[in-house]
C-alpha cells in the first residue's frame, strides 16, 4: 500500500555452533532497517510481516523451516556465509540484506 | 518460562539442607560456592528467552501445547533428538562448564517411558502420576535432579546382600497415603541448586531387590534430605575473592555435585513412579544411561570450542600459533571434538520411537559416544596443556599480579608477546587449567557412567553371532565346521 511502511522481522535458527557471528549480524540489522524510511523492523512473534529474514548459522540451515517462511509474504535466509543461496563474505552480509530489502 | 533471576528467586524461597566444608547453608542462590553452578543454571532460562537461541531451547509441550522450556520436553522424533545434542552444545560454548538440567530431563524421559511399560504390563497408575508431574514441572519450568547412582557398599554384593541395606536407596515402608525410603544418592549434578531429585534405581535386579526397585520424586526441601556438597579441585579460589585465579569466575567448573542422603523420607504415591517391579529396572537404568551418554557429544563438544579457542588464543599470545606442531595439535583437537560430535547426532539420528510414543536414542552409538569421551577429553585437555606450557602449573596468582611490590615482576615476566598485557595470558591460563586439572576431567571419566558401565552396554548390544555369520560366509567356515 503506497506510503505504508514494509514490516521486517528477524528470526535465529538457534545458534548451536554458528559460523558466522549471528549476534553481531543481529544487532546491526534492526538499526540499518529502521534507517530506511520505508522499512519498520517488528518482532517475529508479530502478524502482518512481509519479509521475514532467517539467520542461520551454517549451511544446514535449521531456521529456514516451512513454520518460520509462513509468517511472512517474502523471506530471506542467510545461511553461513551466503544470503539466498549466494555467497557473501561476512562483514557484508547484514549490507546485501539490506539491499535486498530496498524496493528495486 | 521463567527467566534466570526468577530461577534465583526460586531457590531463595525453598529452605533445603546443605552442607559444605562442614557448615550448613543459608542460601545456596548467595554463597560464592555456589553461585557459578547457580549462574549455569541460570543460563538455561535465559537463554530460552533469547531470539538467538529461542529455536534449540524451547518447544511445544505435547501434554498441554504451551510452550515450554526445551529441559523439560519428552522428544518424539529424532530431530528432538538432534536437537538435543544441539542444545546442549550451543550451551557448552556458553557456559565452559555444566548446566546441570540435562540430567532430570533424560531421567523424566526414561521415567516416561518405563512407567508406559509398567502400566501396560501390571495396570499400574505410575504413568499418568509422571504425566501429571510433567505438566507441574513444564508449567512451572522446574528444574529437577537425576539421582541415580548409589553408593553401592560392597559391589561385589547385590543391593539385598549388603551388610548395610543402606547403600542402595530402599523402601523401608509402606503406607496409606505413600512410602517411607533410606539410602543415599551419590556425586548427583546440580543436587543443591534443584527444585527437587528424579530417585531412580542404579542397577538391573532380582526378586531379592524388590525394595530397592523405588523410583520416586522428591522436593529438595522434603524433611529428611539432607545434601552434603563435594569438594572440587581449586574450590578455594571460588571463596577467595579473586576472579582471574578461577578461570572462569561466571560457571565455575562441571556441574557441582554433592552426597543425597535420604534419611527416612516419606513420599507420597502420587510421586511415586516404581514400588517393588523389580523386573523393570533395567530398562529404566538404560534408558536413562542411554539418554544421558547420548548428550556427552554436546556439552563436550561445546567445551571443546571453548578449550579449543583459549588454546589457539593463547598460542596467539605465546607466540606459538606459527610452529606447525602447534598447528598440528589445534587441528588435532578439532577432530577429536567433532569426532565426539558427530556420536552424538549419529547416535540420535538412529534413534527410535517406543512403546509410550516418545524418542531414545540408538543405544549402542550412544555408548561408543560417551567411552569415545571418556578417552577424547583427557586427549584434549593433553593437548591444550601441551600447547599452554608449564605455566600452567606454576603462575604466580592474582594476588601477586596486583601486589604493589612484586606486581610489575608477575606483569614484565608473564608477558608473551610485546602487544598483548600479561594479564590477558594469566586468565587464558587459569581458564584451561579450570577446564583441564582434576575435576573437569574426572567428570568425563565417570559422569554418566564409568567405561566399564558402556563397555558392559557394548557387550550386550553388539549383534556378535551376526558378525560371525558374515565371516563365516566370506571364508567359507560354516557354523557346521564348528558343530
Amino acid at each position: 500500500m503506497p506510503g505504508q511502511k514494509r514490516r521486517v522481522s528477524l528470526k535465529y535458527c538457534g545458534s548451536c555452533n554458528p559460523l558466522i557471528d549471528l549476534s553481531r549480524i543481529g544487532q546491526v540489522l534492526p538499526a540499518a532497517i529502521s534507517q530506511e524510511t520505508d522499512l519498520l523492523f517488528v518482532s517475529a512473534e508479530e502478524t502482518n510481516i512481509d519479509t521475514i529474514i532467517i539467520l542461520c548459522g551454517c549451511p544446514r540451515a535449521c531456521g529456514n523451516k516451512e513454520t518460520i517462511r509462513a509468517r511472512a509474504l517474502r523471506c530471506i535466509v542467510v545461511a553461513g556465509e551466503s544470503v539466498d543461496a549466494v555467497p557473501v563474505a561476512e562483514k557484508d552480509i547484514s549490507t546485501a540484506i539490506i539491499k535486498k530489502l530496498k524496493p528495486k | 518460562m521463567m527467566c534466570g533471576d526468577e530461577y534465583r528467586e526460586s531457590l531463595r524461597r525453598l529452605k533445603p539442607e546443605v552442607y559444605y566444608l562442614g557448615e550448613k547453608i543459608e542460601s545456596v542462590a548467595d554463597h560464592p560456592a555456589f553461585i557459578p553452578h547457580v549462574n549455569s543454571v541460570a543460563l538455561t532460562y535465559d537463554l530460552a528467552r533469547a531470539p538467538e537461541f529461542e529455536e534449540l531451547l524451547t518447544t511445544k509441550s505435547h501434554l498441554t501445547g504451551e510452550k515450554i522450556n526445551f529441559f523439560t520436553h519428552v522428544h518424539h522424533s529424532c530431530h528432538d533428538l538432534v536437537r538435543k545434542v544441539k542444545s546442549l552444545r550451543a550451551l557448552g560454548q556458553q557456559t565452559g562448564s555444566c548446566f546441570a538440567r540435562c540430567v532430570g530431563h533424560d531421567a523424566l524421559n526414561a521415567i516416561y517411558s518405563v512407567t508406559y511399560d509398567l502400566g501396560k504390563k501390571n495396570g499400574t497408575e505410575y504413568h499418568q502420576r509422571l504425566v501429571n508431574l510433567l505438566k507441574e514441572v513444564q508449567a512451572k519450568d522446574l528444574f529437577l535432579s537425576g539421582a541415580m547412582t548409589d553408593p553401592k557398599g560392597d559391589r561385589s554384593l547385590s543391593p539385598s546382600q549388603q551388610k548395610d541395606p543402606d547403600q542402595h536407596v530402599h523402601i523401608v515402608a509402606r503406607k496409606q497415603d505413600g512410602i517411607v525410603v533410606r539410602g543415599a544418592k551419590a556425586h548427583i549434578t546440580g543436587a543443591v541448586n534443584a527444585h527437587g531429585h528424579l530417585v531412580m534405581p542404579t542397577t538391573s535386579l532380582k526378586e531379592a531387590d524388590q525394595d530397592f526397585a523405588v523410583c520416586c520424586y522428591v522436593p529438595i526441601d522434603t524433611p529428611g534430605v539432607i545434601h552434603i556438597f563435594g569438594r572440587q579441585t581449586n574450590d578455594d579460589r571460588k571463596c577467595s575473592g579473586c576472579l582471574i585465579d578461577q578461570g572462569n569466575p561466571e560457571y565455575g567448573i562441571v556441574g557441582g555435585e554433592a552426597l543425597i542422603v535420604f534419611e527416612d523420607v516419606f513420599v507420597p504415591w502420587e510421586h511415586v513412579f516404581m514400588c517393588g517391579e523389580y523386573d523393570f529396572a533395567f530398562d529404566l537404568v538404560e534408558r536413562f544411561a542411554t539418554a544421558h551418554r547420548q548428550n556427552y557429544g554436546g556439552c563436550k563438544t561445546g567445551l571443546a570450542d571453548v578449550l579449543t579457542g583459549a588454546t589457539y588464543a593463547l598460542a596467539e599470545v605465546q607466540g606459538t600459533v606459527g610452529a606447525s606442531h602447534v598447528r598440528d595439535k589445534l587441528v588435532e583437537m578439532v577432530h577429536l571434538a567433532e569426532t565426539l560430535y558427530c556420536c552424538s547426532i549419529a547416535c540420535s539420528c538412529q534413534g527410535y520411537a517406543l512403546p509410550a510414543g516418545n524418542f531414545m536414542a540408538d543405544p549402542l552409538l550412544a555408548n561408543v559416544t560417551k567411552l569415545n569421551v571418556t578417552r577424547h577429553v583427557y586427549e584434549l585437555a593433553r593437548l591444550a596443556q601441551d600447547i599452554a606450557g608449564g605455566m600452567l602449573a606454576t603462575m604466580p596468582s592474582e594476588s601477586d599480579w596486583k601486589n604493589t611490590s612484586v606486581g610489575k615482576y608477575v606483569d614484565k615476566y608473564l608477558k608473551g608477546v610485546a602487544d598483548v598485557p600479561a594479564e590477558t595470558r594469566m586468565r587464558l591460563l587459569r581458564l584451561i587449567e579450570g577446564m583441564t586439572c582434576g575435576t573437569a576431567l574426572v567428570e568425563s571419566m565417570h559422569g554418566a557412567g564409568s567405561p566399564q558401565a558402556q563397555k558392559i552396554m557394548l557387550m550386550r548390544r553388539a549383534n556378535w553371532e551376526h558378525k560371525k555369520r558374515l565371516a563365516q560366509k566370506l571364508s567359507g567356515t560354516g557354523e557346521s565346521r564348528h558343530d
